[in-house]
């Protein structure tokens, strides 16, 4: 069994998927579903901070950008404006 | 609109498969990654824990742990200062608030009652982490960043009237970073201090005894290994890390009418 | 041949993502007119180039079945040829220990900004910036 390809082909297909999740985060209206998919793109970083052995890195990044980057930003929201206004 | 959309995602995929079928055939050479690492990167996994070369080793089975600090402490230095500095302007920005003391309500029974189990397992874990930093991938800034889930929890399951009535406010945040700030101060000069009745010399942020300075911290107590500086630095941090993160929280989690009561009734009223 | 063009296919794959995310959060980051959506794309630009840092520091499989090894020994009592293979088998630790500085300064910087737009909404009333550089001081 040739794990070297399967792993690439796993990197690959990650790759692919957080690609789709930016262009849908920034191209979105509404902030709250923004700051969702920000953070599906942060849990498929992590799983290809996994692959690549990088153990160190992948601690620090689970609880930072899936956890407290979006507590923060959903406050702010709270407190500020939800939709991206369109007026000039 | 959700056609297009489709169409931008379909056609994003398709120019990437495309491009990096032409890269791969030869166009820019972009290759796989090289059997072998780099010189430097040879030297750091040699000398990381070698028993037979006391003079160049940092005696810790961790490479990213010893390298963050005790290879390069001082950009560790830096990078503390700067987090330092961004929760100092954050709390002059936000001066001169505070919540009054009334009675929250929180989330339903069933949320709260789960919340009491797991928050205990999160800080237990958060605490392996920090503590084996030296031995397994983990250390100070993994576990405090861990252990800063919990307060985030809380505020938004109890309120934040329950946390300042268990004692956990904005200035008692403070003093457990400037001690967890001031306990890295003191590690970073330990070596000096103790090598200073002797008369030897001493680097700053000194782990192992190295060429021209004999003194270093034990690297291993009683058969189990503590890499020296690096458990006292990893403790360190951790409360430090942790507690800055409960200050930003807290500041954040003040309800928006209370504060806006504050800062209309400074400019009025005075 | 057929399998070092796939593994290298599939690496050139990979590469391309993260170059094309940083690209769309660079677009997301001047053409979006509300502060917060800026505020996300500066935070996805930036792990994007962290990932690129640690794609650099990977190495080649010694041979398909056996993967290289994270950089952390295992050994309690080191001999030399332990050493020997642990340099052999283990991925790059320089570049993970300047990515985790990264990391942090990176947050601390996102979590003032958090707070400057905070205040300017108290100030101004409204975050976006067509509306605020209209409003001449």
């Amino acid at each position: 069994m040739n794990y070297e390809v399967l792993t690439y082909a796993v990197l690959a297909i990650l790759g692919l998927i957080s690609t789709v999740a930016t262009l849908l985060a920034i191209l979105e209206k509404d902030l709250v579903k923004a700051v969702i998919f920000s953070a599906i793109q942060s849990t498929v970083y992590a799983f290809i901070y996994y692959i690549l052995m990088a153990p160190d890195i992948d601690l620090v990044y689970i609880p930072v950008a899936v956890g407290l980057y979006p507590g923060v930003v959903l406050f702010l929201i709270k407190k500020t404006e939800r939709f991206e206004g369109d007026e000039g | 609109m959700k056609a297009k959309e489709i169409v931008i995602v379909v056609s994003v995929i398709l120019f990437v498969l495309l491009v990096a079928l032409a890269l791969s055939i030869g166009a820019l050479g972009m290759l796989l990654p090289p059997p072998s690492v780099r010189e430097v990167a040879k030297w750091f996994l040699k000398t990381t824990f070698d028993p037979h070369n006391r003079l160049f080793s940092a005696m810790a089975p961790e490479a990213v742990t010893a390298i963050v600090w005790d290879y390069r402490g001082l950009d560790t230095l830096f990078e503390t200062a700067v987090f330092f500095l961004a929760i100092i302007g954050s709390v002059a920005i936000m001066r001169g608030i505070s919540s009054k003391l009334e009675v929250g309500r929180g989330l339903s029974l069933i949320v709260k009652t789960v919340t009491k189990i797991t928050l205990v397992m999160i800080l237990a874990v958060a605490a392996s982490i920090a503590l084996h930093g030296h031995l397994t991938p983990g250390g100070g800034f993994q576990g405090g960043a861990a252990a800063a889930v919990v307060p985030l929890l809380v505020l938004v399951i109890f309120s934040i009237y329950f946390l300042e009535a268990k004692g956990v406010t904005k200035n008692t945040m403070l003093v457990l970073r400037s001690a967890g700030l001031i306990g890295i101060g003191l590690t970073t000069f330990l070596t000096l201090l103790i090598a200073l009745p002797t008369l030897t010399n001493a680097y700053i942020f000194q782990n192992q005894p190295k060429a021209y300075a004999s003194v270093g911290l034990p690297y291993e107590i009683g058969g189990s290994l503590t890499g020296g500086s690096l458990l006292l630095f990893n403790i360190f941090e951790m409360f430090a890390v942790a507690a800055g993160f409960t200050l930003v929280f807290i500041l954040l989690a003040i309800p928006e009418t209370e504060v806006l009561k504050m800062l209309r009734g400074e400019e009025v009223g005075h | 041949m057929g399998t070092e063009f796939l593994n290298t296919y599939l690496f050139n794959v990979l590469v391309l993502t993260i170059f094309v995310n940083i690209a769309i959060s660079l677009y997301g980051v001047f053409a979006r007119p509300s502060l917060i959506k800026k505020i996300i794309a500066v935070t996805i630009l930036s792990d994007s180039v962290n990932t690129l840092a640690i794609i650099v520091g990977y190495r080649g499989w010694p041979s398909p079945t056996t993967p290289p090894k994270p950089p952390v020994l295992t050994v309690l009592k080191p001999t030399a040829k332990d050493i020997e293979l642990f340099a052999s088998t283990a991925v790059d630790p320089l570049p993970q220990a300047l990515v985790l500085t990264a990391i942090v300064i990176g947050l601390a910087v996102t979590l003032f900004l958090v707070f400057l737009a905070l205040q300017i909404y108290r100030l101004y009333g409204t975050t976006d910036v067509r509306r605020i550089a209209k409003l001449k001081g």
